[in-house]
């Protein structure tokens, strides 16, 4: 009989500390009075989906034109300020959804610069608001598939006598589609995972439906069974969309040569400035201007010390995080690579679910199951250190911010062929010697994208934080937070603008790191 | 990748040196206000106790309190809504308080009847109508915002919001079933538009012209008054402050509390019992009035002069534990009348 390896038994360990949170969560929503979510599925949850699927498509769709045409552009034509343009359009992530929110209602409130009262579509707002936010998932994903086509399809393209804009629509989407539907994804689960925002504008979604049924029905029963079907619902999706594009992966073979940038003529390089420059005065400029002035405004108040304190938080929090999801998922990705066994590919699936439930949920799941632990045994006493919750808190991101590491690496890995391992196996490396020799140096960029992105979005991250962090302890996320619902939208403007220039600084690092390696043309 | 774990481990290490410090008290609260940063301040330097603290909502600390059972660090639990105190109280999460400082020094309609929580400060629900568009005379109960004159003209917030459900809560208390879905429905009909924003945002929409009166928190108006931006100080003076329900044959006007409780298993007991007779005591309750424009719950301390302005009012005195035990039935209401 073969003997279970060490590194499966490790993977196993680490699988189950993933995923028994939400397995926690399943089965727990099985066994629950039923009750409340009989109300909720006969008065509101319809209202509630409608308005959800609604939300969906506007920031999908917003998404999509603001994402994918300015990449196609960047991409493929040369004009002034072209690098600029390109590393600007993907900053926007460095601001978290609820503060594009507050900044708009503020902005277009009656006591803003511009007094315009509307009380019209408001989803129609909100759902351009987290567009704003969210596009640059899909911009990037769209700039690295655009770059890589080599001039031979353009060629051809034209030889059928197709114009630009047949060649965009009948050639350069389809061939990118399972790009940017996997850029499309990211936006989706972050709209349906949205709460500070969406309550704030009053729409109610299935996200709000389950905190209400928690927060207000006094049913955390409720609030459990409708995450576990939004997870099931996600899981369903997501199989469609491996399923539809399962045969689609393009590879670009290597030897065509990369199409060189068009020279535009004078209106349609206006055209460009046009179409790059709305979402960066939109989603960038103008939130980032909102906030960096409302800092003058309230700069007495701001506490140096207490700024410094909250910025190591956050700053250490996500990096200890992030760095260990990187080690978590590039462990199993390896794992999946060099073993040919399915079992590791159905764990990669799995421990992704946790980027499918709301974060709120997530660290409930999480507060169960570790004071489940606690309560086996009156000698087990693991809380009322600061340790002990700071670990929690860590071990609630990984599980929630799992797929956004894997992601990047995933695509990176599945780029080489596995003749690479093969033949360093021949060569006698180990499999540890074949990660540290190989894999690790060609997939670097992908390390460090996935390390900037899961970074940002902790950085970012609201409830979790608030729900299981230790004593004492408060984020810029937190603080902006607290200030804002307060209502009081410059005191909250300095952390909020720390936690810009952060994600910005670590954007930008990575932009200047990938242009390096010629992942984009230049 | 050494480097990465060295990186690690070394700030693990770095965040676990925290100093065990047993002359402490640990509060979980839904409180986030820079005054009990203050307020904690200056006992920890009356009394070298230290003060720590997590800031959550209060459905979610409750939740952790009863998964964290008997482990549980914490001994206080403080929140804006004597309905969620309620849930705390029903879930078994708390003991009760006696001590005879707190006791002589919180006003009596104010306590809890079952001695579980302690009242520290209070706010009205209230109404505040347009200057140049209401007259004070039009205006009367809660129950009239109903009436048909009111039609396109009143704005609130969110059915989600604390503060309404609370407040429909209350209504449902007073009135009953019957004539509390009948009221919701006929104030939907009046809504100047759909629930959304804050309680700040009504106000300002009242500025603007969007509708004419609103049902907000009275300590809103205060830090609108003294906020540092000229058109929130405007849009604060568009406006008026109405206490409703006010008449001889009327039971006063809709309040909720800010309220401790203590947790079943409180490590740090007579420490949290020393917070609480500070926290009541007219030192700390004067520091509260002046920075978040609350209510006092010691009657020997007055409003801030803002809040005095708007004179006195009578308060309802529902036994403030019905804000949590009709809850669920209150949240119906709102489902069922369209309210969102």
């Amino acid at each position: 009989m073969k003997t279970v390896k060490f590194q499966d038994k490790i993977a196993l360990i680490l699988f189950f500390l993933i995923f028994s949170p939400i397995l926690f969560l399943l089965v727990k929503s099985f066994n629950q009075d039923t009750e409340s979510l009989q109300y909720l599925f006969k008065n509101l949850l319809l209202d509630y989906s409608i308005n959800t699927i609604y939300l969906v498509l506007i920031t999908s769709f917003f998404s999509l034109v603001i994402g994918v045409i300015p990449a196609w552009y960047v991409s493929n034509y040369q004009f002034e300020g072209r690098r600029i343009v390109d590393l600007i359009l993907y900053l926007p992530l460095a601001i978290p959804t609820y503060i594009m929110a507050f900044t708009y209602s503020e902005l277009l409130s009656f006591t803003g610069p511009f007094k315009i009262t509307y009380d019209f579509l408001q989803i129609e707002i909100l759902g351009i608001l987290l567009a704003f936010s969210l596009y640059p998932y899909i911009y990037s994903v769209s700039r690295i598939s655009f770059s890589l086509f080599g001039s031979r399809y353009y060629d051809m393209a034209k030889n059928l006598g197709l114009n630009a804009y047949q060649t965009f629509l009948k050639v350069v989407l389809p061939l990118s589609r399972p790009a940017i539907l996997s850029g499309l994804f990211l936006v989706v689960m972050e709209v349906l995972n949205e709460y500070g925002a969406v309550k704030y504008f009053g729409v109610n979604t299935y996200t709000i439906g389950i905190f209400r049924s928690w927060n207000s029905m006094n049913d955390s029963g409720a609030a459990i069974q409708l995450s576990s079907i939004l997870l099931f619902i996600v899981a369903f999706l997501f199989f469609v969309e491996k399923y539809f594009n399962q045969n689609k992966r393009f590879s670009f073979s290597k030897n065509t040569q990369l199409a060189s940038l068009i020279k535009p003529n004078n209106s349609v390089k206006f055209l460009i400035y046009l179409i790059c420059l709305i979402p960066i005065i939109l989603a960038f400029l103008i939130p980032v201007l909102f906030n960096f002035i409302n800092i003058f405004s309230s700069y007495d108040d701001i506490n140096f010390e207490r700024l410094l304190n909250l910025t190591f938080n956050s700053f250490s929090v996500s990096l200890i995080a992030s760095i260990l999801i990187l080690i978590v998922s590039t462990f199993f990705l390896y794992n999946e690579k060099i073993s040919k066994s399915k079992v590791y590919y159905y764990i990669n699936q799995f421990i992704s679910l946790g980027y499918s439930i709301p974060g709120a949920v997530v660290a409930l799941a999480v507060i169960i199951s570790v004071t489940s632990l606690d309560n086996l045994d009156d000698n087990i006493k693991l809380l009322g250190s600061f340790s002990v919750y700071f670990l929690i808190l860590v071990y609630a991101y990984i599980i929630r911010f799992m797929a956004v590491g894997k992601s990047p690496i995933k695509s990176s890995m599945e780029k080489y062929p596995d003749s690479y391992n093969n033949s360093a196996k021949n060569l006698g490396l180990s499999n540890f010697k074949i990660f540290q020799k190989i894999y690790f140096p060609i997939n670097k960029y992908a390390f460090f994208t996935a390390l900037t992105l899961v970074f940002v979005d902790i950085m970012k991250e609201l409830p979790i934080t608030l729900i299981l962090r230790p004593f004492n302890f408060d984020t810029l996320a937190t603080q902006t937070y607290e200030f804002a619902i307060e209502e009081m939208i410059p005191l909250s403007s300095i952390y909020s603008s720390v936690i810009i220039i952060i994600c910005c600084i670590l954007l930008i690092f990575l932009k200047m790191f990938l242009d390096k390696s010629n992942v984009f043309r230049n | 990748m050494k480097n990465y774990l060295i990186l690690f481990f070394s700030l693990v290490l770095l965040s676990s040196c925290e100093e065990n410090n047993s002359n402490e008290i640990n509060i979980y609260s839904k409180r986030h206000y820079q005054v009990d940063i203050k307020q904690y301040e200056n006992f920890e330097k009356l009394t070298g106790i230290k003060v720590n603290v997590i800031k959550a909502g209060d459905d979610e600390l409750l939740e952790r309190l009863k998964n964290e059972g008997q482990n549980s660090p914490a001994d206080l639990f403080v929140t804006v809504d004597a309905g969620k105190l309620q849930k705390g109280v029903e879930m078994g999460l708390f003991q009760k308080i006696q001590n005879e400082t707190i006791d002589s020094n919180v006003s009596d309609d104010l306590k809890d009847i079952n001695g579980y929580w302690i009242p520290i400060t209070y706010r009205a629900r209230l109404i505040v109508y347009s200057n140049e568009r209401v007259k004070e005379s039009e205006l009367s109960t809660y129950e009239d915002l109903a009436n048909e004159k009111w039609k396109g003209r009143l704005l609130v917030r969110s059915s989600s919001n604390a503060y309404n459900q609370a407040l429909m809560s209350s209504l449902y208390a007073n009135l009953g079933e019957e004539m509390v879905t009948q009221w919701s429905t006929k104030v939907v009909n009046n809504f100047a538009r759909d629930p959304k924003g804050n309680d700040r945002d009504q106000v300002k929409a009242i500025a603007a012209g969007q509708g004419d009166i609103a049902i907000v928190n009275s300590y809103y108006i205060g830090l609108l008054l003294s906020s540092e931006k000229q058109a929130e100080v405007d849009a604060g003076n568009s406006v008026s402050v109405f206490f409703p329900n006010q008449a001889d044959s009327e039971r006063g006007a809709h309040i909720n509390i800010s309220g401790f409780a203590m947790t079943k298993n409180a490590p740090n007991k007579e420490n949290a019992i020393k917070l609480l007779e500070y926290l009541t005591g007219e030192e700390a309750q004067n520091t509260y009035v002046n920075n978040s424009y609350e209510y006092p719950a010691n009657p020997k301390v007055k409003p801030s002069e803002i809040v005095q302005s708007w004179g006195d009012f009578k308060r309802d005195k529902l036994d403030l534990n019905a804000l949590g035990t009709f809850r669920e039935k209150a949240i119906k209401v709102f489902d069922n009348t369209g309210w969102k």
